[in-house]
């Protein structure tokens, strides 16, 4: 018996019974449409993140943050932790949890850092312009490196070491701030409102919008100033204030020299860690944004795999049905010249085949959930993230899911498909 | 190139081959020998054959009569390959089964047999065509020279109008004229027919035993029958008894009527 009209005749045995087929189909389904639709936003997320990266992100620049504050924040994402921690000096006290002036001297002694900027705490009451009298909240921040690549939609990059006060602002100021359009307001002077932190009196400070950023989840809502900008927003926070307070630092950029590769990035780390600091790279953070979306994916994904065993069970059952039911038939076939493999081969097709069907069905039904569920997702949820395909599929994880999803069947159908091998053909043609 | 052989060694090539041809054609197609079968094991086995010896004649046609539990349904299942003996010899043109691999019995079931059984053992759901094909299917010919074949063998049993229908919607005799085209499809050298009328009423089954007989006439196929029934046996050239597992008139020429050579 030739391959094809084996794999023919599964085929057309699978349809005698369709009802029983069409549910045993349908459970794979399930498993391999679940699988097939996480692995499809995993995939629409990781590219949505991967381009953002490549428009903002940059290489050779590491984040530090002192371990004590770390574990402060971490502690604030343990819901309901128990027991009362004792103090401990060397971990808890306040001073541990800022990063000071000796301390970035430290950093920027440690082999192959190149330079130490500590991010400075500056606030804005809110922005305005001379167009309009409303009022806008915003958070400026300064940009500790040029080495942060950052997605500009119009305008230009901040010049940091430029003696002239810059921003670059989050998309959106151009139209309520009373112009035009984002080319509209580059080259425009805007206004930051800042509240001197001891007297509490409100004083405009004037900054040159040179540029306007794209929609993004990486930038989380920040916009970049110099350090002319930057220097002249702290002059006004901490007038009247002690010079300490003005140099308080919790977070540092450091650059690195990217020429030294992971492993001296991972010495740095390991430097930065015995000074009592951590230090993240960009890569870092999006590993987390992601490891933290992956393992939400693993866990439907851990479901679907869940429902592709108790399908696989079906399809056994299915299969065992089939034998009983064409016991006869085995039994004629092998009369007249039907070797045991061909049978066993017969039987684990048609396992096989409707781990194909139900995996096609799966991807077929998952691609349709794609259509309407993009275009949704993008007027709804995902509106402020232009360029976010909810899902997306990948032509060789597809492929993957269908050739598991049918070896699984496989496995499944050769306990079946052993039993119909091993009829005897006198015993099966005499088989009431 | 005639040097290179003298006369006298030529002669003596075209006698041997000759004779062989001879032997050939004077060769029964199934022969067994001392054959036994025994089921079980010791306390309690039961043997179904005691030794059985026999040869049948290419175009020969033979019924296989006993009651049930005779060991004639053991001993069709031997000659037809389906079964292997506990000891003794079937011999197929001259060779030995033992001889053969299991995918070598295969093919030859394959090639060379045909068989009718008395419940027919269609796929219901299918077409008549389809189920005629099986055995070509399984033998894998070509898909042209199946359909081809397959007709051929319905144009035998005169069913070849039918061959779009399913095999369901078909009457007994139809279904057991389409079973023997089923038989017939691969040009088999034999056919074992295994009580192919005792589903029938007696007018369709006398029609089923004409047209096998004329198979057997027509295109030497060799006709196995295994049936009680004595009248169907009577029309066969040569009728073996088996009783407890032996044959009781082992020679087969003094039970032969319509004698032919």
């Amino acid at each position: 018996m030739k391959l094809i009209d084996i794999i023919k005749s599964a085929n057309s045995n699978l349809l005698r019974n369709k009802g029983r087929t069409f549910l045993t189909i349908l459970a794979i389904f399930i498993g391999s449409f679940t699988i097939i639709a996480t692995s499809g936003i995993r995939t629409g997320v990781n590219n949505y993140i991967d381009t953002q990266m490549e428009s903002a992100g940059g290489e050779g620049y590491i984040e530090i943050m002192p371990k004590a504050l770390q574990e402060i924040m971490q502690s604030m994402m343990s819901f309901g932790s128990s027991a009362p921690t004792e103090y401990n000096p060397e971990t808890n006290s306040t001073e541990m949890t800022v990063i000071s002036e000796e301390d970035l001297e430290k950093i920027r002694q440690i082999p192959g850092i190149q330079s130490v900027k500590g991010a400075r705490n500056i606030e804005a009451e809110y922005i305005t312009s001379a167009k309009t009298d409303k009022k806008y909240l915003i958070s400026p921040q300064a940009l500790p490196s040029d080495r942060i690549t950052i997605d500009i939609a119009e305008g230009r990059m901040i010049d940091i070491g430029g003696s002239a006060p810059e921003i670059i602002l989050q998309p959106g100021y151009a139209e309520v701030l009373g112009y035009q359009s984002d080319a509209d307001i580059v080259g425009e002077t805007i206004e930051l409102a800042v509240t001197e932190q001891a007297t509490m009196q409100v004083q405009l400070v004037e900054v040159k919008v040179v540029g306007v950023l794209n929609k993004s989840i990486i930038n989380m809502g920040r916009s970049w100033v110099n350090v002319a900008a930057e220097t002249e927003i702290l002059d006004v926070l901490y007038a009247h204030m002690p010079e300490s307070y003005r140099n308080m630092v919790m977070f540092a950029t450091a650059e690195w020299d990217s020429s030294l590769g992971d492993e001296g990035l991972e010495k740095i780390k390991d430097d930065l860690d015995a000074l009592g600091f951590t230090g993240m790279t960009f890569e870092d953070q999006v590993g987390m944004i992601k490891s933290f979306f992956d393992a939400i994916i693993l866990v439907f994904t851990i479901f679907g795999g869940i429902a592709l065993l108790a399908a696989s069970i079906g399809i056994i059952n299915t299969l065992f049905m089939a034998v009983q039911e064409r016991t006869r038939e085995i039994g004629l076939m092998k009369a007249m010249g039907l070797g045991r493999g061909k049978i066993f081969l017969m039987f684990s097709v048609e396992a096989v085949a409707l781990g194909f069907w139900g995996s096609a069905i799966g991807v077929g039904v998952a691609y349709l959930a794609k259509l309407i569920i993009n275009p949704v997702a993008a007027d709804t949820f995902l509106k402020d993230l232009p360029g976010f395909n909810l899902m997306e599929f990948d032509i060789s994880m597809i492929l993957i899911l269908v050739a598991v999803v049918m070896a699984i069947a496989f496995l499944a159908g050769t306990l079946p498909a052993r039993r119909a091998a091993k009829k005897d053909p006198i015993e099966a043609l005499r088989y009431e | 190139m005639s040097r290179l052989f003298s006369k006298k060694v030529l002669l003596l090539l075209t006698t041997c081959y000759i004779l062989v041809y001879i032997m050939l054609l004077n060769k029964s197609i199934l022969s067994i020998k001392n054959l036994t079968k025994t089921y079980g094991k010791k306390s309690s086995a039961f043997a179904a054959l005691k030794g059985v010896s026999l040869d049948i004649n290419k175009g020969e046609s033979i019924a296989i009569i006993g009651k049930s539990g005779s060991g004639k349904s053991t001993l069709m299942h031997i000659l037809a390959l389906l079964d292997k003996p506990t000891s003794g010899s079937v011999e197929i043109d001259g060779v030995d089964s033992n001889q053969l691999s299991n995918k070598e019995l295969n093919r030859l079931r394959n090639r060379r047999f045909g068989f009718v059984f008395q419940q027919f053992f269609m796929n219901a759901n299918d077409t008549v065509l389809n189920n005629v094909i099986l055995p070509l299917k399984i033998g894998g010919v070509a898909i042209r020279e199946r359909k081809k074949r397959a007709m051929e063998a319905l144009k035998a049993v005169e069913l070849d109008d039918k061959a779009k229908n399913k095999a369901i919607d078909l009457s007994g005799g139809q279904k057991q004229r389409v079973c023997i085209a089923r038989a017939l499809v691969n040009n088999p050298k034999v056919i074992f027919a295994d009580e192919p009328t005792g589903n029938l009423d007696s007018a369709t089954g006398a029609a089923i035993e004409d047209l096998l007989f004329n198979l057997n006439k027509e295109k030497g196929i060799t006709l196995i029958v295994v049936t009680h029934d004595a009248e169907l046996a009577e029309r066969c050239q040569r009728q073996l008894h088996i009783k407890d597992g032996q044959i009781i008139a082992p020679n087969a020429d003094i039970l032969k009527k319509g004698a032919r050579v």
